[in-house]
């Protein structure tokens, strides 16, 4: 199969960048876009050419290190699947594919197609954890949660960090993501003890670096991990319980 | 002799913009302008089926109507005297409305700022979502030509206004063409704004069920579909000249 991938190239953060096409003529259609990427670097380096720099670990869909757009689409054509799972069957023969780092004022670039993510660690930072004294493991029933509890609260710890509702969001918000931590937290019997504090915090962080959400939706149609688009309510939800409970639980 | 050496070059790979934030996060917080949206935005969709409600009495005849309009300016007579309630209820009005603007500018510059120079390709199935700035503007216009034209008589009023005979006024505006083409144009924008901002409100005051988000979903679609259909009803019956003067 013959494509052609049309890279963005960017040296470092203080340089512009600009797109660059390049050819492959022997994509197979099982290969995933990592694949296809990595299929590219090795033909750039036999050329002597530097390589595409981008990220990527458990390429199975469940690390959340890798991220690209994909003709302006976070992660690719697919819905809820991230790059490492998506397939070059997507595309025709003769196909153009725009393989863009993900964008948002909030993951400046750092190179090519890596983007600068640790605003959302900085989130995580502000409360996305539980203050208890970890030690040794304790017995597993000591703290009682129900199955049907213990799903939903899964739905939302599903989020895998990788960023694709930012970079799908017109607005770059990152109210998937801080919704999904305040939720998943929210129905622990740990995290209840802050869930207060947490919500100030949080939320007062995402709204340094991230935008205001509009209710537009794209981010749970990119959200590998399927995180309901419900987390965009959480948010306010959870902050409009802080304000009226002047609480730290 | 040395000779003035530049500033030190940043060496931080990471960009100033990446590095944890220092700065309070910005006032007003995106979460109460959002809350101050839902609020104000709820209040004109109540308006707008009270005011729907009253429109269409229109079709009931010209001494319905004008009684009706009578029947607003004194409401809650005597126990608030004259035009007391009117006036109160505009200044609710106007106060909301300041508010709604004031907030929807700010996250709509928020949100410019926060996309980054790469805009995202526009999405024709997020159409409502990505022009409530605009529609609303577009509202905006109109509710000054409409309180100019049927409520003050002034500038753009058709001509013979008179403002005990609120039933003619209306008549008498919306023989114009374009003044019916406007109205009815407008409408429809009201009906994309309120459509994605009653989805809007849900989220805003934290609605997380899942059968009141779906519920809200359709309602909205509902009710932006009987304000436009109604409303709408008014003018082109002015045209067709089914509602006449006299
Ligand atoms: C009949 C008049 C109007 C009605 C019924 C109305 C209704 C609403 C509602 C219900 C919302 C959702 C609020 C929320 O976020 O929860 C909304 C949002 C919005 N309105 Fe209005 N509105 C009106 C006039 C205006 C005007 C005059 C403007 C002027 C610029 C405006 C600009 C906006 C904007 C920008 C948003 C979106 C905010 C966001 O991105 O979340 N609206 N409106
Ligand atoms: S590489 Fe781990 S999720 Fe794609």
């Amino acid at each position: 199969m013959r494509l052609i991938l049309e890279v963005w190239r960017q040296e470092s953060p203080r340089v512009p960048g600009r797109l660059e096409a390049y050819e492959i003529t022997d994509a197979r259609e099982e290969m995933s876009l990592l694949e296809l990427l990595d299929r590219l670097n090795h033909q750039l380096v036999e050329e002597n050419q530097e390589p595409v720099a981008f990220e990527s670990d458990c390429r199975e869909g469940i690390c959340g290190t890798c991220g690209i757009d994909v003709n302006g689409v976070p992660h690719g054509p697919e819905n809820n699947v991230p790059a490492c799972g998506q397939h070059v069957r997507s595309f025709a023969d003769g196909d153009t594919v725009r393989i863009e780092p993900f964008r948002a004022a909030g993951f400046p670039i750092i190179r090519d197609l890596i983007v600068d993510r640790t605003g959302l660690d900085r989130i995580i930072q502000a409360g996305g954890t539980v203050a208890v004294d970890a030690g040794t493991a304790t017995d597993a029933d000591t703290l009682l949660v129900t199955h049907e509890q213990a799903e939903a609260a899964l739905d939302f710890a599903a989020c895998i960090g990788c960023g694709a509702c930012v970079s799908a969001c017109p607005n770059g918000a990152a109210y998937l993501f801080t919704g999904a931590k305040l939720q998943h937290l929210a129905l622990m019997p740990h995290g209840k003890m802050e869930r207060g504090k947490r919500a100030r915090s949080m939320i007062a962080q995402m709204e340094h670096e991230f935008g205001p959400c509009s209710q537009i939706g794209e981010c749970a149609l990119a959200c590998p991990a399927g995180v309901p688009l419900s987390a965009i309510a959480t948010l306010n939800k959870e902050r409009l319980r802080a304000l009226l409970r002047r609480k730290d639980n | 002799m040395s000779s003035p050496t530049p500033a030190p070059p940043d060496r931080d790979p990471i960009p100033q913009a990446a590095r944890p934030a220092t700065t309070p996060p910005p006032w007003p917080q995106t979460w109460i302008l959002k809350v101050i949206m839902a609020v104000t935005g709820s209040i004109f969709v109540a308006f707008l089926l009270f005011h729907l409600a009253g429109n269409l009495k229109v079709f009931l005849g010209a001494e319905d109507f004008n009684h009706y309009a009578e029947w607003l300016r004194t409401l809650l007579n005597p126990l608030i005297p004259g035009s007391g309630f009117l006036w109160a209820f505009r200044g609710v009005m106007v106060a909301s409305l300041v508010l709604h603007v004031y907030s929807g500018t700010t996250i709509w510059l928020r949100a410019r700022r926060a996309r980054g120079v790469h805009a995202r390709k526009f999405l024709l199935r997020r159409i409502g979502s990505r022009t409530m700035f605009w529609t609303g503007l577009i509202i905006l216009c109109f509710i000054v030509f409409h309180i100019l034209d049927l409520t003050m008589g002034k500038v753009v009023a058709a001509p013979g206004f008179d403002p005990g005979d609120p039933y003619s006024n209306l008549i008498h505006s919306f023989s114009r063409p374009p003044v019916a083409i406007f109205y009815g144009l407008t409408m429809a924008l009201i009906a994309v704004h309120i459509s994605h901002g009653i989805w809007s409100v849900v989220n805003d005051l934290g609605g997380t069920g899942k059968r009141l988000r779906n519920v809200v979903f359709a309602v909205a679609g509902l009710i932006a579909l009987v304000v436009v259909c109604g409303n709408l009803a008014i003018p082109v019956a002015v045209q067709a000249g089914i509602l006449t003067v006299g």
